[in-house]
């Protein structure tokens, strides 16, 4: 690493991820505002014996911890943790009216919508911190949640959410995850490289630093010492509809199997071929799944192999991120309406022709609830646990989910259409097409297949500012 | 009877201010925000009618204005095209007010963050010449110019006007409503019409082999 910014000055979280296969997430209010206090300060003093130390972003040169923590603040806990007026009223507007006021924006309506949330995330004014607890395994998690809510009584407990990862990096509805994540100016060098899109800049993350967009700079909320090095996480609990999806991709493969553009799309014996093999059936399902997401559920992208998920030479984990779309205008091999590309176009043309890298966020979730298992099915809630994370929530997080994820306004051809994993789809209306050739296949009729549960827009402070935070005094129950 | 007529006009215009006024401290309203709606023609071919008072409204201030718009226009409409959502946009120079009035697909604050970053520098040259202008650079403070912008930005009366109020319990009262809505919003756009709802500009572009 090389670079201006103090590593040790901002949470672990952010510039890299954990790869920890356990959380919990502990949803808290706070009872306490100077026992609150109390905690970040002690939480930040570089001492574990009095409670565990909030994970920073200094490199561990060989020696990673077991657990990692790290915390966000919602604003009503910065409130109540006793932050002025003035300086709450400098925090962005989005940030201010909370995730849940933000609904209609981000596309959380109908089953998603904020009055069908969980208990805990309902009332938007008691949700005020929530600290996440990465570990390697479940119970060094719970030991060191039990840890930070024993110090002081500082915090009520709304929730408690634990994720586990699964085998391979997958999550719900079967595809590899975590695969693309931006490379930063300063942060990673050549040698981690995965693709040749540009660098971003650390201000796509941070506050107080150079945004991908030239010149622009996103204002920091005062004091500096508040708010520069912090970074907006937008936390959600995504429930996801594992067994429609699974029927769907069977409805889909059937309907495909019937007519001529099936042999097309699937050359028949191409999946004899493919490691391992399988019916024609099975192999249409992972066609359809692919053609959704844009890569195949092993994570092999659809840009580099559009025939088969098992292509030769094999595609090694630093190859299953190096490619683009401008070879592939038309989205004959990932089609434009995928959930990959649209999420990210890298080098395809946009509608918004500055906007290509500019809405890049970091990612990092793990799933919740049993894994689906299609020759056992058991009826259980089940999802993701995700952080978004960037430097403007209405810039990337909400701009990505308004603009392309459920308006399709970067292609025309896409402009009126919902990403068909993601989106906010409604059967009678939704709709995915792609072309095969000269053909054209479009799939309908398919819902909402991620439900949001629960979530609320975080600030993650620097370790400086967490140190400012502890300084204050006032908040719920005044006090210093 | 002309005269009687005029002191009655006059009387009517000095009780209807006394209320007004009155009115603002008894039953004050907030103006309320704009919604989002998940409906495609909701989304698409948005309004912004942008009014910004001059600081000289004079002949030479007014001068001055038409000059400054002339001198970047070509930079305007490029960074305009580069917008990519943008169906239509002009300058207009009303009543002493430097007028923008623009069609545009996406939301309102993804239009004006793109506006920052295609045209940033020319608006912060036009803004010079505007009364009580935002912080500039707008590249350092976005947020700010994006506020101020929507401050500027005239009200759009929906077509229901109830869904104005829907606090308001007393049917009555809608018009008294109505009324502070206009004494704290004196710029309104009452009414809009698309030939073609529901259709971006990128999909016009496209169909008519304009390019995209």
């Amino acid at each position: 690493m090389s670079s201006d910014l103090d590593f040790a000055d901002i949470q672990g979280n952010i510039l890299r991820g954990y790869g920890k296969d356990y959380v919990r997430h502990l949803v808290l209010s706070v009872d306490k505002s100077a026992a609150a206090r109390r905690w970040l300060f002690d939480a930040t003093s570089g001492d574990d014996s009095i409670t565990p130390q909030i994970t920073t972003g200094a490199p561990w040169n060989g020696d990673k911890p077991s657990t990692c923590v790290n915390v966000g603040i919602t604003h009503a806990g910065l409130a109540a943790l006793g932050v002025p007026a003035a300086s709450l009223d400098s925090f962005p507007h989005e940030f201010v009216a909370g995730m849940a006021a933000r609904n209609k924006l981000i596309g959380d309506t109908g089953p998603s919508d904020p009055s069908s949330w969980k208990a805990e995330w309902r009332h938007v004014e008691r949700v005020h911190l929530v600290i996440s607890v990465h570990g390697d395994k479940p119970e060094y998690c719970a030991s060191v949640a039990d840890r930070i809510l024993a110090a002081g009584r500082a915090f009520r407990v709304l929730a408690a959410l634990d994720g586990a990862g699964f085998e391979g990096g997958k999550v719900h509805f079967g595809y590899r995850d975590s695969i693309s994540q931006p490379q930063f100016h300063g942060v990673h060098g050549p040698d981690t490289r995965r693709d040749d899109q540009p660098y971003a800049e650390l201000g796509a993350m941070l506050l107080g630093h150079r945004t991908p967009i030239e010149n622009l700079y996103w204002e920091v909320p005062v004091p500096n010492v508040l708010g520069k090095n912090g970074s907006f996480n937008a936390f959600r609990v995504l429930e996801q509809q594992v067994e429609e999806f699974e029927e769907f991709l069977t409805s889909c493969a059937d309907e495909l199997l019937a007519k001529p553009v099936g042999e097309e799309l699937l050359p028949p014996g191409i999946e004899k071929e493919w490691d391992p093999p399988m019916t024609r059936r099975e192999a249409m399902r992972e066609m359809v799944a692919a053609k959704m997401l844009g890569r195949w559920r092993n994570g092999v992208p659809l840009e580099l192999s559009p025939n088969t998920p098992s292509p030769k030479p094999r595609i090694g984990d630093k190859g299953l991120n190096d490619f683009g779309y401008s070879h592939d205008p038309d989205g004959q091999r990932c089609p434009i309406g995928s959930h990959l590309r649209r999420s990210n176009p890298r080098d395809a043309k946009t509608v918004q022709r500055s906007t290509n890298h500019a809405r890049r966020i970091i990612r990092r979730g793990i799933p919740y609830g049993p894994q689906y298992n299609p020759k056992k099915p058991v009826k259980a809630e089940r999802g993701l646990l995700g952080s978004f994370m960037c430097a403007s929530l209405t810039g990337q997080f909400e701009a990505l989910l308004y603009d392309w994820t459920n308006l399709g306004l970067q292609d025309p051809r896409i402009t009126g259409s919902n990403d068909p994993i993601l989106g906010n789809n409604d059967p009678l209306f939704s709709r995915m097409s792609f072309p095969v050739g000269d053909d054209v296949v479009t799939f309908r009729g398919f819902p909402h297949f991620v439900h949001t549960r629960g979530g609320a827009y975080l600030f993650q402070p620097s370790i400086s500012a967490i140190r400012h935070l502890a300084s204050l005094s006032g908040g719920k129950d005044g006090g210093s | 009877m002309k005269i009687l007529a005029k002191i009655w006009g006059f009387l009517k215009r000095v009780v209807e201010r006394v209320l007004v006024a009155f009115w603002r401290i008894a039953a004050p309203i907030k103006t309320p925000e704009p919604g989002y709606s998940t409906s495609l023609p909701d989304n698409l071919q948005m309004h912004m009618n942008l009014v910004m008072p001059l600081a000289d409204r004079t002949a030479v201030g007014q001068a001055r204005a038409v000059q400054a718009v002339a001198a970047n226009i070509d930079e305007l409409f490029t960074g305009l095209s580069n917008v990519g959502t943008v169906h239509f946009a002009r300058f207009d120079l009303i009543n002493g007010n430097l007028c923008m009035f623009s069609v545009f697909d996406g939301d309102f604050r993804a239009y004006i963050r793109d506006f920052i970053m295609v045209f940033g520098s020319v608006f912060d040259s036009l803004l010079g010449l505007v009364e009580d202008p935002p912080p500039s650079p707008c590249t350092k403070h976005p947020e700010a110019f994006i506020d101020w912008i929507h401050r500027h930005d005239s009200f759009q009366i929906p077509r229901d006007l109830t869904s104005l109020f829907p606090e308001e319990k007393n049917i009555k009262n809608l018009s008294r409503d109505l009324v502070l809505l206009l004494d704290q919003n004196p710029h309104v756009q009452i009414g809009r019409y698309s030939g073609y709802p529901g259709v971006s500009v990128a999909q016009i572009r496209d169909k008519t082999g304009l390019g995209w």
